[in-house]
Order: structure tokens, then sequence, then C-alpha cells
């Protein structure tokens, strides 16, 4: 859970610098992306970074269709993952829409 | 595609997907013609590439701005491709029947989502492994076919949808088909294929491992604030 808030790695081999990376792909602010681009290669090498921008990438766009379609949560996922959501702080969300 | 790190090694399947992706931008849809897709693509190309982005609460379409890519963009139509690119968490139910309200139908709407967060996907991937965006094809010209799927309807999407199996994300653009066949071609190469989702929690995809994919994909969408 660390890893997702962004605090540690979470118990996930380079879970921070993965998390870095989504926050730079995020805030799109091209010196720092190069940098935490450059420490993913160097660290998890180039076949990693590759892969993980695809996963962020995919889920810029997940993210858009679940908020833009009004994607419910599902049905037996909202009483299993109520500690989760409390943990990562996502019950205020304005997209949380008819769950 | 050309790069400024060309020892990056991009698996084929992602530069495929995408690339076939691309092609079927510029190709009729169900509502929307081959260039008014295009067009869509411009714009969501200039809101991700603006430096002033307006506040979720101000209309796109109401600023000082050159005019939309394509001229025949409605406004409405405008207006959704800024906010979905910039402002995703802030979209809701009201929001939705306000655009609904202005003309745009709940079919080229949901087929305008899925365009604007496919272009989202493709060239945020590009930028951030500090590539050029890809090159547009031309558009293929003919109609949009205004295919509806059988027993599409409003169920508990604010969009109308079908009645497929899957998890509600997977069902969100069904009423669309075509869009629904892209979104999959890119989560396929780039995320985990659907048969391999929930079946297999074990495997990793090239480079990572399972728990890194997860990791990455949690955080995106915290950081998107997206509750779902």
């Amino acid at each position: 859970m660390a890893a997702v808030v962004g605090t540690g790695d979470g118990g996930v081999a380079h879970g921070l610098l993965l998390a870095r990376l989504v926050d730079a792909m995020f805030e799109r602010e091209p010196d720092a992306l190069a940098a935490v681009r450059d420490e993913v290669v160097e660290r998890m090498g180039g076949a990693a970074l590759v892969d993980a921008v695809a996963v962020s990438a995919n889920f810029h766009m997940m993210t858009r269709i679940a908020d833009g379609t009004g994607t419910p949560i599902d049905e037996g996922t909202a009483a299993m993952s109520e500690q989760i959501r409390a943990e990562i702080g996502v019950d205020g969300y304005v997209s949380r829409h008819g769950s | 595609m050309t790069t400024s790190e060309p020892e990056l090694d991009i698996r084929p399947e992602i530069d495929a997907a995408q690339r076939a992706v691309l092609a079927r931008w510029a190709s009729p849809g169900a509502w929307w013609t081959g260039a008014e897709r295009l067009g869509i693509v411009a714009e969501t190309r200039r809101a991700l590439a603006a430096s002033d982005v307006p506040p979720p609460w101000v209309a796109a379409s109401t600023l000082a701005r050159p005019a939309p890519a394509v001229a025949s963009l409605p406004a409405a139509a405008v207006d959704v491709v800024w906010r979905l690119t910039h402002h995703p968490g802030t979209l809701t139910a009201d929001w939705y029947a306000s655009v609904i309200d202005r003309g745009l139908g709940p079919g080229p709407y949901t087929e305008l989502v899925g365009l604007v967060a496919q272009v989202n996907c493709v060239d945020r991937f590009a930028e951030a492994l500090g590539l050029a965006p890809l090159d547009l094809p031309e558009p293929v010209s003919g109609e949009p076919n205004r295919a509806v799927p059988d027993e599409v309807a409003v169920r508990r999407h604010w969009v109308p949808t079908a009645p497929v199996k899957g998890p509600n994300v997977l069902r969100a653009l069904s009423a669309v088909p075509f869009e629904n066949e892209s979104r999959a071609m890119l989560s396929d190469a780039q995320y985990v294929p659907a048969a391999a989702l929930l079946g297999d929690l074990e495997s990793g995809r090239g480079a990572l491992t399972r728990p890194q994919i997860e990791l990455v994909a949690a955080r995106t969408s915290v950081r998107n604030e997206c509750f779902y």
C-alpha cells in the first residue's frame, strides 16, 4: 500500500521508484521526467522503463473511460476493498459514481 | 517512431497495437466520420500540449483560442476533450447530463470518450519516453455506420451499455464496439491480456513482475483521482 500512496516500496521491488515514475508522467514536467526515466533505466533497465510507461499510459486511458462513462465500482468489490479504499483515501473522490 | 533515446527497446506488440489503433482513429466510427475523429484526436493533442489549462469549471470552448482543428467539431465535444484530458476525476452525472443537453447524443459522446482516452494513452506513452507523437494517417472517407448493438440501454453507467460480461469498466464502451476493440488492443499489449486479467495473478509481463504492474496501475489511478 505504501508504494501506491508514494511513501515506500510496499514490498514491491523498486516500488517507490516506479511510483515516482508514475508521478512524473502525471506531472509532465520534462526535466523531472527525464531524471526519473534515467534512474529507472540505470536501476531496472530500459525494457522495464518502457513496460512501466506502457502500463501507466494504459491507465491514463482506463481512468478516463471509467470517469467519462460514470462507471460504478463492481458489485462484490465494494465491500472487499473497503479497508484499502480508506487507506488510500479515495472515498472522497468526486469520481465515486453510484457506488 | 523517432526517439531521443534510440536505445529504448519497445516491445513489438506495443508498437503494433498503437499503429493499428492510429489507423482506426482515421476510419469512420459509429457516430463520427474519419475526418471528425481525426479532428477529435487533433483537439486532444492540442489540449495535451497546452500550457494554459483552464480549470475544470471553465469550458475550453468559451476561451479565446484558435478554432478547433476541425471546424465542424461541436463546442460541446471540444469541452469534453479538454475536461476529460485534464480533469477526469471531476466529472459528475450532472456534467454528463449537461453535455447531452447541448446536443451531443449518448452514442457520439461515448465514442468521443473512447477516442480521447486512447489518445491520452498513446501520446502520454510517447511523451514519457521522450518520443515524438506518432504521425496521423489521412482520414478514410465514408459515413458513420450508426450501428447500435442489441439491447443497449442505460443500466449502471451514465452512458448506455450492452449486456456483455465482464467488469463494469470493460462494459463502459460496449455501446460502441469499435472503440471497445481499440481499447482492448491497447490494454492487451500495454497492460495484461484480458484472458489473464483475473485468471493469472502470478505471471509478469515483459520486464515487470505482476506486483510491479499492479503498483503502476494503482498509482496512476490514484493520481487521476479515479475511484473505480
